[in-house]
């Protein structure tokens, strides 16, 4: 079970929910532009190692975060947040808007991490690109899921917290091709995986062979049949190439599934 | 309209065949069986002479109507004999395969093609689930996601891992790619409700076999509708329709060769015993509940495993029938009432003889293929 907690850090109460222990590196969540939201995925992960899924400053019930004006400003307090919690080397994984912010954050302490998840990352966007926008709960559920009657209704995010949220979401996401990061990119020795589902409607998941041609060691992963939210979408599916890509890194291709029916 | 022809590569035995499914090997005829081949290359020659715009081969299994299990191995000679026509797969069964390697194995007839593939890609009828154990409930499942995969396949420049319900790859990344741009085109089958609004939903060609044209005309009314909901418009050139055709000089020497010739069960034909047919059928058909019985799932559904019994067809009939001025006017009548524009004609009854199939196809040639144009 998941527990919420606070850390001070950078100036900043930041809330996390942890849970899960095991033997390897603690795995690092960086949720997305809606906020901390617990998802099947993160049960998964949880059964073998340690999952804190932060809650980044300026998102939930925590104040309007006007002092970040660049992405790797929140990815500095994020990296912070994790070492005020006495954790050195740690798993990372950023969601969408997160992805970006895990980017950053590999790239400030590529030493501390020892391997990068991007879920549907919105780092890299096709220039123009346009927030799709929803008016309805249903059109919100149907721009996330690929199957959006699967999953229970919910109500559209509250207008306050969106007038809070968003404009630092926007300030921190631009440009739609970040030159800066892009180079950056190109030089880190972090193993990554970038996941998309091949039914995403937020960021098309095209986007992921650039990753794959930027990052030395990028392995990209389409999930079928899953839309922007995979980990809610496919849970299972997710978890269990992330657990293997975490567990092995570039040795996860080699197949260890057995084919023996009987001895 | 384009008439395309489908080579099944047929094993014509003037000897009785059990009919059964499986079929045992201890029947076959290796002289007979070469001769199917040979046949089938010498009549598509002729056929792509007389103009027909499509040649296709398909995989079934275990069985004298066809010596393609690996149709993609036919289709590799086929693309050195036939220079101009499309050369169709309709086509591997992809629950029974790699969809990788379809992927790969279609993107080479592709470049020897010079770019001439369609890439049909169809679930199976029940029994060749029983082939290589498929699991009947989870092919249609299996079937979505392959053709998804193969596409991604063609379309995702570099390399990439599957992460599906069935399938699962860490890596993928096909040489060679297709010819064709993006990838040549896509043609699923639509012969249940599912598998025409997959088709719809997919924007992929649809094609329907053997159905009597107000089924048919269902079928396609259903692939529009679900095509308008995804934002497109089909073409007639989107939409395939596959029946049996016997060309005579006259409508009653046509049906006496039908009666006599195509579809003839020898006198004597052994029938399995009631009590060894296995009795998966019923199972085994219910996802598609709904859905338009194929010649191949009607008869499996009729009777488990017997193949389809010379009665059975005549029963059913072939869709097309008759002297040339006859069979120009139901090919007229299926286009009006569905809007199809190819037609892939199956000329090879399980029992028609060579010089006969060569007659009906000439007189087709001549006399129905000019005009079928001009539609």
């Amino acid at each position: 079970m998941f527990e919420e907690d606070h850390v001070e850090a950078d100036g900043f109460r930041i809330r996390f929910a942890s849970a899960g222990a095991g033997d390897g590196a603690p795995l690092v969540h960086l949720h997305g532009a809606g906020g901390l939201e617990l998802t099947p995925a993160h049960d998964l992960l949880a059964r073998d190692r340690r999952v804190i899924a932060f809650e980044m400053p300026g998102f939930g019930d925590s104040p309007a975060n006007t002092r970040h004006q660049r992405m790797p400003d929140l990815a500095r307090t994020m990296l912070e947040a994790v070492t005020a919690l006495g954790i050195e080397t740690f798993d990372l994984m950023g969601t969408s808007f997160g992805g970006k912010a895990a980017l950053w954050t590999t790239l400030l302490a590529p030493e501390r991490v020892s391997a990068l998840v991007l879920e549907a990352p919105a780092a890299i966007r096709p220039e123009g690109h346009a927030p799709p926008q929803a008016a309805t709960a249903e059109e919100f559920a149907a721009l996330f899921h690929a199957h959006p009657e699967r999953v229970p209704p919910r109500p559209l995010p509250d207008p306050a917290l969106r007038e809070k949220t968003w404009p630092l979401v926007m300030r921190l996401m631009a440009p739609d091709r970040d030159a800066e990061l892009e180079d950056a990119m190109g030089s880190l020795q972090v193993p990554v995986l970038a996941v998309f589902g091949d039914r995403d409607r937020v960021i098309p998941p095209e986007m992921g062979r650039i990753y794959k041609r930027l990052l030395p060691s990028c392995h990209l992963l389409f999930v079928y049949d899953a839309g922007h939210a995979i980990s809610t979408d496919r849970p299972e599916a997710f978890t269990e190439a992330v657990a293997d890509f975490l567990a092995r890194h570039e040795r996860f291709v080699v197949s260890q599934r057995s084919t023996m029916l009987f001895p | 309209m384009e008439a395309w022809i489908f080579f099944p590569v047929t094993y014509v035995s003037d000897r009785p065949l059990p009919q059964v499914w499986p079929l045992p090997a201890s029947v076959y005829d290796r002289a007979t069986g070469q001769a199917a081949f040979a046949h089938a290359l010498e009549q598509m020659e002729f056929a792509e002479s007389l103009g027909f715009d499509g040649v296709d081969v398909a995989e079934h299994h275990y069985a004298a109507a066809s010596l393609t299990p690996n149709p993609t191995v036919m289709a590799g000679a086929v693309s050195q004999r036939i220079k101009k026509a499309r050369i169709a797969m309709l086509g591997s069964t992809v629950p029974l395969t790699n969809p990788v390697r379809v992927a790969e194995e279609y993107a080479i007839l592709d470049n020897l093609t010079g770019g001439r593939l369609v890439a049909g890609m169809l679930r199976g009828t029940p029994n060749e689930f029983l082939t290589y154990g498929t699991n009947s409930d989870e092919s249609r499942a299996m079937y979505e996601e392959g053709v998804q995969l193969v596409i991604k396949a063609w379309t995702e420049p570099e390399p990439f891992g599957w992460q599906g319900r069935h399938y699962q790859y860490r890596t993928v990344s096909v040489w060679p790619r297709p010819l064709q741009e993006p990838h040549p085109p896509v043609l699923v089958s639509g012969n249940s409700a599912d598998a025409a609004t997959f088709a719809g939903r997919t924007r992929l060609m649809m094609g329907l076999s053997f159905m009597p044209v107000h089924l048919a005309a269902r079928q396609t009314a259903l692939y529009r509708q679900t095509a308008a909901r995804a934002g497109w418009e089909p073409g007639a050139m989107d939409m395939l329709y596959r029946g049996f055709i016997h060309v005579a000089e006259t409508d009653e020497q046509a049906a006496a060769e039908v009666a006599h010739t195509y579809w003839k069960v020898p006198e004597g034909t052994p029938q399995p015993a009631p009590e060894v047919q296995p009795s998966y059928s019923a199972e085994a058909a219910a996802p598609d509940a709904g859905g338009v019985a194929t010649a191949e799932r009607a008869a499996v559904e009729a009777n488990t495993s017997r193949a389809l019994s010379g009665e059975q067809f005549a029963k059913m009939g072939l869709q097309f029938c008759g002297s040339p001025d006859t069979v120009f006017a139901q090919i007229e009548r299926l286009r009006d009432e569905t809007g199809i524009g190819i037609i892939d004609f199956v000329f090879q009854g399980p029992s028609l003889p060579h010089a006969m199939l060569m007659r009906s196809l000439e007189l087709f040639g001549r006399h129905v293929l000019p005009r079928m144009h001009e539609l």
